[in-house]
């Protein structure tokens, strides 16, 4: 039972476009978003005293800090392991609010991640080191499996093997995050939804991956600014209570190529998250009525349905069937567009739509939003939280 | 493509062109059909097939190398008859189509050739065609028929052949190959940890990490997940213990790496992540599988490679059944019906001793400088050798009492010592009660090398003579 619970808030968003080519540096979107977080809360950048970052992110906090003209920090954090630690910077700033560590805490991601260096090209030339991360990159790349899509494609064979599922249960997630990106004038893929079909017909990029099963790297920045529940009643904006945001890994975890546990379809480390939400805010799958689940990659998007309870193991295909998934069915899921399809800002951009949900003020509002749920990383060590809108 | 009726190159084209459609003088076989010959092409294509090996027979797919002249007579490409298709070749590599390649072979069969069969061959220039530009350079491609006789006049078999004269494009392989290095293959590194293992690829063993209490790991770990133990126990920290893989193995997923492409592997590559016999798993490579027959739990058995100068990785390819050992009836095959997917390793040994056992004197398929003159990275296997091969699968597929009625083979790209041609089939029909076609492909990592058909007529389902009289 984690005590924060209920206690704390995120009070501010805030984001840059999201493009192919920003035409700026990172530090600059990196600035612009925690600015434009600290006015859209209606505090003074002086006044935050914490930063949350989680790895891959090169605009430090000291950068930032010096940029924003912050005079003190009194707590910052770096969670390992990218994607998968966008919930836990959440989850550090809250606790670090509520024990009193910081007052007001930034967590950001900021990047150049198309025009500048491709995250998708690969680890193939890295880890050129004889440290245990280096070697555990070597019972792979020697054999050409680079990528974080290939690293995924191994997954999602055997998932498809043992559960029945097909190309085209991989394609409803795509088709249902393009429907909502079409409605998203911020989405990268605004206004161009696509059909089954042409998922179908996209090329191959790691048999069974897709291209319209993959997140296309964005330039872009987004923040969020994270206080206690207290402030935040005064502050300018509805707050979205942090219900309770926490982290995951289970035995035999790798950084995505955990192939050494007895089954390969689940994502156990996402099985710790959802145990910790539900137990911490007394919630379960039938309370959510929207979520924002991590769409690096398709096929990895079903596991977490399964994981957090909303259908059995080996049952999402069947769960996301007949437009459950999107504007009107049982669990719209990615109201922005998601990384599919607005931007793929490591999940940060989840989390702020969670967030307008909560307020009310997304573009594909869902109907009386109480509770949504947030993941990050899907098949790398993980973490998520659950948004309300009711306090303690 | 073709670069249309441009034939400036040759100095007297009609001339050329006036032999198409005439026939050479009847050449008598310089060897007749013996069984110690038939014994060396059964060693140099791995038949097994009593019926051949024991001599009582040639194996159809012998048809042409009969009337082959043989490595020892040393005369290479330039044999200089008046023949009209000699008279041919000779001209184009006058004007400088020096190089040349077989690109198809339709075979078919009238009889079984028993040894002391003395053969009698009548060839027909058919065609030359326009200059045309393939991966080799430019050259023409030029078509001979032939017909076999035995001594009584009648027809054994015919043969429709094709070859490609070409212009060798200086500075290698036609195929594109500009030498450029390409980038490395990302390499494993390692510390104290795992060293055993890799140095356990490098002796051509895969080493799977036991534990004191008999558990078997991998990838290696420092301690016993179960007991915390240290690997090597408490008392020899720092010694590791290892079984060495049975190489047994099933496919549990795999993917196959497609964009971005890696230069340093080849397109597709195949990634699989298996399960040992011993019951623990690694990610490979999967090596002689096309990717559209890849399957969760297909049988894989280990396999080494070398890709850098200190290190071997292990890869896994599809086992292959052994040859069928009892009468496939035609009732017993349908429409559909895969044959075993068959890796085989395309060395020196099989380049050479194929091109020695189908008498085949061109020195590109034995002399590694002669290729390389020729516009080839190295020798390459000739069109006899892949037909024996072909047809040695089919057979070992078809089992006893089949026998080879035609076959056509084309030619892609060559296939070179280092190489693996995977062979795959399927039968695309059956007729007559009794005659199947099989289609079948021959691929290397340069792509296809072999495609064509086979028809077979498979035997009764009653217990007759294994040796059949032919179809």
């Amino acid at each position: 039972m984690l005590t924060n619970a209920r206690q704390t808030a995120i009070v501010g968003i805030g984001a840059t476009e999201f493009s192919k080519e920003s035409g700026r540096t990172p530090m600059r979107l990196a600035v612009e978003a925690c600015l434009a977080a600290c006015a859209d809360a209606g505090v003074d950048p002086s006044q935050v005293d914490g930063m949350s970052l989680f790895s891959m992110e090169r605009n430090h906090e000291i950068e930032v800090a010096r940029n924003l003209g912050i005079d003190e920090l009194r707590f910052f954090s770096m969670v390992n392991h990218g994607g998968g630690g966008g919930c836990a910077t959440v989850a550090m700033a809250s606790m670090a609010v509520h024990s009193g560590a910081a007052d007001y805490v930034l967590a950001y991601r900021a990047f150049n991640e198309r025009s500048w260096r491709r995250f998708g090209t690969g680890v193939a030339g890295h880890h050129t080191g004889h440290e245990a991360d280096d070697v555990s990159y070597s019972w792979t790349s020697p054999f050409g499996l680079v990528t974080p899509a290939q690293w995924a494609a191994m997954f999602a064979t055997r998932y498809m093997h043992d559960h029945g599922a097909t190309s085209e249960d991989f394609g409803r997630i795509a088709v249902a995050d393009r429907r909502h990106a079409a409605n998203n004038p911020a989405a990268f893929f605004h206004g161009r939804p696509i059909t089954l079909a042409e998922h179908q017909e996209s090329r191959m990029i790691a048999d069974p991956i897709r291209l319209l099963d993959c997140c296309q790297e964005s330039d872009g920045g987004q923040a969020l600014l994270i206080t206690t529940l207290d402030r935040a009643r005064d502050l300018a904006q509805r707050p979205a209570v942090i219900g309770a945001a926490a982290q995951g890994v289970a035995g035999g975890q790798w950084m995505m190529r955990s192939y050494y546990r007895d089954d390969i379809t689940g994502l156990p480390e996402m099985g710790v998250v959802a145990r910790q939400l539900w137990k911490s805010t007394g919630l379960g799958p039938t309370d959510i009525q929207t979520a924002m689940l991590y769409d690096h990659f398709t096929p990895l998007v079903l596991p977490q349905f399964e994981e957090f309870g909303f259908c059995g193991p080996g049952e999402a295909k069947d769960f996301i069937a007949d437009g459950a998934i999107e504007i009107g069915g049982r669990l719209p899921i990615n109201t922005n567009g998601g990384q599919l399809g607005e931007a793929y800002i490591h999940g940060m951009n989840g989390i702020a739509e969670g967030v307008r949900q909560v307020r009310g003020t997304s573009v594909n509002q869902v109907d009386d939003v109480t509770n949504v749920l947030v993941t990050s990383g899907s098949g790398v060590p993980t973490s998520g939280l659950v948004l309300t809108t009711e306090g303690p | 493509m073709d670069t249309g009726a441009d034939t400036g190159m040759v100095a007297d084209w009609e001339t050329l062109r006036s032999l198409v459609g005439l026939t050479g003088q009847p050449t008598i076989a310089p060897v007749a059909v013996s069984a110690d010959v038939v014994s060396m092409w059964c060693v140099a294509m791995g038949v097994t097939d009593p019926a051949y090996v024991d001599g009582a027979a040639a194996p159809p797919a012998m048809l042409d190398v009969w009337s082959m002249v043989g490595l020892d007579a040393g005369i290479g490409a330039t044999a200089t008859t008046d023949d009209p298709h000699h008279r041919a070749y000779g001209m184009l590599s006058e004007a400088g189509f020096t190089g040349v390649v077989a690109t198809n072979s339709d075979q078919s069969y009238d009889r079984l050739l028993q040894p002391g069969d003395q053969l009698t061959r009548h060839t027909t220039l058919a065609s030359v065609s326009d200059r045309k530009r393939t991966a080799l350079g430019e050259g023409h491609f030029v078509t001979t028929e032939s017909e076999f006789r035995d001594h009584a006049g009648d027809r054994v078999g015919t043969l429709r052949f094709t070859v490609f004269k070409f212009r060798p494009v200086s500075g290698g392989p036609g195929g594109g190959d500009s030498g450029a290095p390409s980038p490395e293959r990302p390499r494993p590194r390692w510390n104290a940890d795992q060293a055993w293992h890799w140095e356990g690829l490098r002796d051509r063993e895969l080493r799977i990490q036991r534990f004191p209490s008999g558990r078997l790991v991998h990838p290696p770990q420092v301690t016993d997940p179960a007991t915390g133990e240290p690997a090597g126990g408490p008392e020899t920290a720092g010694h590791h213990d290892w079984v060495v893989a049975s190489g047994d193995a099933t496919l549990h997923s795999w993917t196959v790496t497609r964009h971005p492409p890696h230069p340093a592997f080849p397109q597709p590559n195949v990634v699989g992540l298996v399960e040992l016999a011993e019951g623990v798993r690694l990610v490979t490579n999967v090596v002689g599988v096309p990717p559209e027959r890849l399957a969760v739990g297909m049988p894989l058995v280990l396999d080494f490679h070398e890709t850098h100068e200190d290190v071997t990785l292990h890869r896994f390819r599809p086992v292959v059944p052994p040859r069928h050992d009892r009468r496939r009836p035609a009732d017993e095959v349908a429409v559909g019906d895969r044959l075993p997917l068959t890796p085989i390793d395309v060395t020196v040994d099989q380049v050479t001793g194929g091109a020695v056992a189908t008498r085949d004197p061109q020195d590109v398929h034995h002399d590694p400088a002669a290729a390389r003159d020729k516009g080839l990275p190295d020798v390459f296997m000739n069109i006899l050798t892949s037909t024996g091969l072909v047809t040695r699968w089919i057979g070992d597929w078809a089992g006893p009492g089949a026998v080879l009625d035609s076959v056509r083979i084309g030619l892609g790209s060559p296939t070179h010592p280092g190489d693996l041609l995977t062979l795959d089939g399927s039968v695309t029909s059956v007729a007559d009660g009794s005659t199947i076609e099989v289609a079948f492909t021959g691929r290397t990592e340069r792509g296809t090398h072999v495609h064509g058909t086979a028809t077979v007529v498979l035997p009764d389902s009653g217990p007759t003579s294994a040796s059949g009289s032919g179809g």
